[in-house]
């Protein structure tokens, strides 16, 4: 019998493992080295029929772009800084950049990727979620 | 082949119409455009209708309702935001095959309120937690992308919306007609760094109409107030290794863009002024480039200079823009070319670019992924 109550991805590149244990899929052409976030029929790039192979992101990246968000949807708690961070094994995401002081944000700068609670959210059945965000290295999460 | 030239311009003034259906904006867009180029609906051999949100309620045939039931074919367009052009290119297509020879583009929207961008997921709400996906935040990263290379200020960025507004204030269709001085743009509500809410487009409801015939036909009603088009480019995406976790909005127009000046056999010295999908301050610079106006890097350099104000060698968005007269989604890109078509035939008044023989209009589809429509118009 399945444990729903088991932790479930926040979000499309997270998957978590039956220990619980979270970690982001990337996917990577053996074709051309194209390096995206989502599983596709073929390669986006080059159209080889091998469909890209699912790795093991790291954690540890550099910030690309950002926006500092004053205002967003109704109920959504701002400011907060939306990161594209370029990851070193060549995935690159978007995710909440916190524990920064935004007027510091810099091309390149070193960040970890962090797992969290993605916000304390549950599913029907209560079971938790599993998010992530990003940090300056060297910051506590 | 047969050329393709528009003969037959209109748009209603953007703004809200709480009292009025889509359909309704689009017929009467559509009577001004028939109007204008002195044929009846009678006379049309298929309509092509754009709407963004509404285009799977069969919106041609609903302003066909409104205006005559003739029976003819009627294909619904929807493209994101590209939407208008991608109806244009496909009246186009539909001339230059020899199927018609003339037919009615209508590009009608009313707009949700609030703030646009995102669709639904599963699991928990992605805005915040995530990044954020809202359209503001998305352009401000595109823009971050072209300060952190090139040194783009706040201040350029900034000047785009002084100058759209400031054109807006000679068009009286644009939603908006007021000045807007760069401390005002700086000191307004500051949406999603380093975009403030007069650095968005404006959010309207609008319609806009062309008739578009071959050139048998154009000769026939008389070439006086023609105007050619000669080159209609769409792209699609092509793979860029941020994208979608970042909008990339530059590759696709450039394909587009290069499409198009292949077709017309021009450059970008040619142009005399240009209508750009400046949906936020920041995308006109990064398009100042992508279509080739300046070199890449100068595009912050190319707004503060005034090279492309009203008056100086290349002026862009002279009605307006999306930022002022307004952004009805998928009746932009038809209306882009109303002004185009109102430019070349020297209709405009205060707002005229003088001496206007060429001109080319530009739109940007994004939904996760992207379409560009690029077309370039000649006076006949
Ligand atoms: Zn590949």
């Amino acid at each position: 019998m399945q444990n729903t109550t088991l932790a479930k991805p926040g979000t499309k590149v997270v998957r978590v493992g039956p220990d619980g244990a979270a970690w982001i899929e990337g996917y990577r052409c053996d074709e051309c080295g194209a390096v995206v976030t989502v599983a596709t029929m073929a390669c986006r790039n080059c159209a080889s029929r091998t469909p890209p192979a699912p790795f093991r992101a790291t954690d540890h990246g550099t910030l690309y772009s950002w926006s500092v968000v004053h205002r967003s949807y109704p109920g959504i708690a701002v400011p907060f800084v939306s990161a594209i961070v370029d990851l070193h094994d060549g995935l690159s995401l978007k995710g909440t950049l916190r524990n920064v002081d935004a007027t510091t944000l810099r091309l390149g700068m070193p960040v970890v990727l962090v797992f969290d609670d993605a916000g304390g959210a549950h599913d029907q059945n209560g079971a938790p979620y599993v998010g992530y965000h990003f940090v300056p290295e060297g910051v506590s999460e | 082949m047969t050329d393709v030239f528009v003969v037959g311009a209109g748009m209603i003034k953007f703004g809200r119409y709480p009292d009025r259906t889509y359909f309704q904006l689009g017929a009467e867009a559509a009577l001004m455009a028939l109007d204008d180029a002195g044929v009846s609906i009678k006379d049309v051999g298929a309509v092509y209708a754009s709407s963004t949100f509404n285009a799977a309620s069969m919106l041609g045939q609903k302003i066909l309702q409104q205006i005559g039931q003739t029976g003819v074919p009627c294909i619904n367009v929807s493209n994101a935001c590209a939407s208008g052009a991608s109806a244009v290119r496909e009246a186009f297509t539909g001339i230059k095959s020899g199927l018609y020879d003339i037919v009615l583009v209508v590009g009608a929207e009313k707009n949700p309120s609030g703030m646009l961008g995102g669709s639904p997921v599963a699991g928990p709400p992605p805005e915040g937690l995530f990044g954020s996906v809202t359209m503001p935040a998305l352009f401000a990263e595109a823009g971050m992308v072209h300060a952190n290379a090139y040194g783009t200020t706040l201040e350029q960025f900034a000047q785009v919306a002084v100058k759209n507004h400031h054109h807006a204030t000679m068009n009286p269709k644009a939603a908006y007609q007021k000045e807007t001085p760069l401390d005002m743009v700086l000191a307004s509500e500051m949406i999603a760094y380093p975009l403030t809410k007069l650095m968005c487009s404006a959010n309207v409801d609008g319609a806009a109409a062309l008739v578009l015939v071959s050139d048998k036909k154009a000769r026939e009603l008389g070439m006086a107030r023609a105007v050619r088009i000669r080159g209609s480019a769409m792209a699609s995406d092509v793979f860029e290794p941020r994208s979608p976790e970042i909008l990339e909005p530059n590759s696709v127009t450039r394909l587009a863009a290069a499409r198009a000046y292949e077709m017309a056999g021009v450059g970008p010295e040619d142009l005399d002024l240009v209508e750009l999908h400046d949906c936020f301050a920041t995308a006109e610079i990064l398009h100042y480039e992508n279509l080739g106006l300046c070199a890449d890097g100068e595009g912050g350099r190319m707004v503060s200079s005034g090279v492309t104000a009203l008056g100086g060698r290349i002026p862009v968005n002279v009605s307006g823009g999306l930022l002022s007269k307004g952004h009805p989604i998928g009746a932009t890109g038809v209306a882009n070319m109303v002004e185009i078509v109102e430019q070349l035939r020297g209709e405009v008044g205060a707002r005229q670019v003088s001496g206007a023989r060429i001109g080319m209009t530009h739109v940007l589809g994004f939904g996760g992924s992207s379409a560009a429509g690029v077309h370039i118009f000649e006076k006949a």
